[in-house]
């Protein structure tokens, strides 16, 4: 009798909680973000500033009153301006960098370190291939890449979490 | 007498001056590899470790500049399946061999130091996967601006060497 009390309580909670959880992730998905589009997006011109959200599985720049969508479930790889540090200058990456001709760890520097950058490469509906370029203010390209990911985008280097995760469990076990 | 003569041979002259511009066009397409539709493909970056916003950014700038050189009909991005059915289809593919790294503070403050630059290798092939064209080209970021400013040098550098080589 006490467990299907503790059943019923259980349950009333999560549908009680359940909408709150979903608005508060829709508000944060929601929110704008301050970025320039460097360039990539179809019918805008290089540099041009404006907004960026992420909301309903899509990807949005809104430039005036002008904007450009892109389907999360359509973006082939996502990165990080910090993504690129790492994996070329960083840990995971010196050896690689040390091996490889014309010393590629130089590229670090091309990078600006005042903005952070997102890069997606996505595919149109005929398939064709699209690369663009975002410059936002700082730790707020991991934000948005996480909502994307979430959303269904792909990328080729993981998320700081998950490479952080990844370098505790071994430890953890012994 | 000789005015008649004149505008005689000047009429002549007017008369065979439209004849001659095919043959111009007929002598260039001689030279010149014959393309109308053109496939440019993803620049790849495992091979050099190259950072995905230059990646994307040769990528895009190098579609943008072939557009605007009009050189072919039409310029396929990666991956579109309207390439499949194009006629004269040939395909451009560029790979990095060559990046040295720049500073941006340096270029501005010293204007002779700090300059970036990117060596690519760029080949056209036909239908048939025969290699058609292969230039090395260099993109240079000298003075001011950003480092992907050399993408867009290199681009526009390849879409001129094309125009040069290629018509429609």
């Amino acid at each position: 009798m006490i467990s299907t009390m503790k059943v019923v309580v259980i349950v009333t909670v999560l549908l009680l909680c359940g909408p709150l959880i979903s608005v508060s992730r829709g508000q944060q998905q929601q929110t704008a973000t301050p970025a320039v589009q460097v360039i990539g997006l179809a019918g805008l011109k290089e540099n041009t500033k404006g907004q960026l959200t992420v909301a309903d599985g899509t990807l949005s720049f809104t430039h005036d009153k002008q904007t450009v969508d892109v389907s999360a479930s359509s973006i082939e790889d996502v990165v990080t301006g910090r993504d690129s540090q790492r994996v070329i200058g960083g840990t995971l990456g010196t050896v690689a960098s040390l091996a490889a001709p014309y010393g590629t760890g130089s590229a670090l520097p091309l990078l600006r370190k005042k903005v952070d950058t997102l890069t997606i490469q996505y595919r149109d509906a005929i398939g064709g291939l699209h690369g663009a370029i975002f410059t936002m203010p700082v730790g707020k390209a991991e934000t948005i890449k996480k909502e994307l990911i979430a959303w269904g985008a792909r990328t080729s280097i993981p998320l700081q979490a998950e490479i952080d995760k990844m370098m505790t469990t071994p430890k953890e076990n012994k | 007498m000789i005015r008649k003569v004149r505008n005689v041979l000047a009429f002549c002259i007017l008369l065979t001056l439209p004849g001659t511009a095919p043959l111009v066009c007929a002598q260039q397409a001689k030279t010149k590899i014959k393309a109308s539709a053109v496939e440019v493909k993803m620049i790849p970056s495992d091979e050099l470790l190259l950072p995905a916003e230059f990646q994307v950014s040769l990528y895009e700038n190098l579609i943008d500049q072939l557009w605007k050189k009009r050189v072919f009909q039409t310029v396929y991005r990666d991956g579109d399946q309207n390439a499949r059915a194009a006629a004269d289809l040939t395909t451009l593919e560029c790979t990095v061999i060559k990046l040295k790294k720049g500073n941006e503070t340096l270029r501005e403050v010293t204007t002779i130091a700090g300059a970036t630059s990117m060596t690519l290798r760029c080949e056209f092939r036909d239908n048939d996967g025969n290699s058609l064209w292969v230039r090395e080209i260099t993109g240079k970021v000298r003075f001011f601006g950003a480092s992907l400013k050399a993408t867009y040098d290199f681009a526009k550098k390849t879409a001129d060497l094309v125009d040069k080589d290629f018509c429609s």
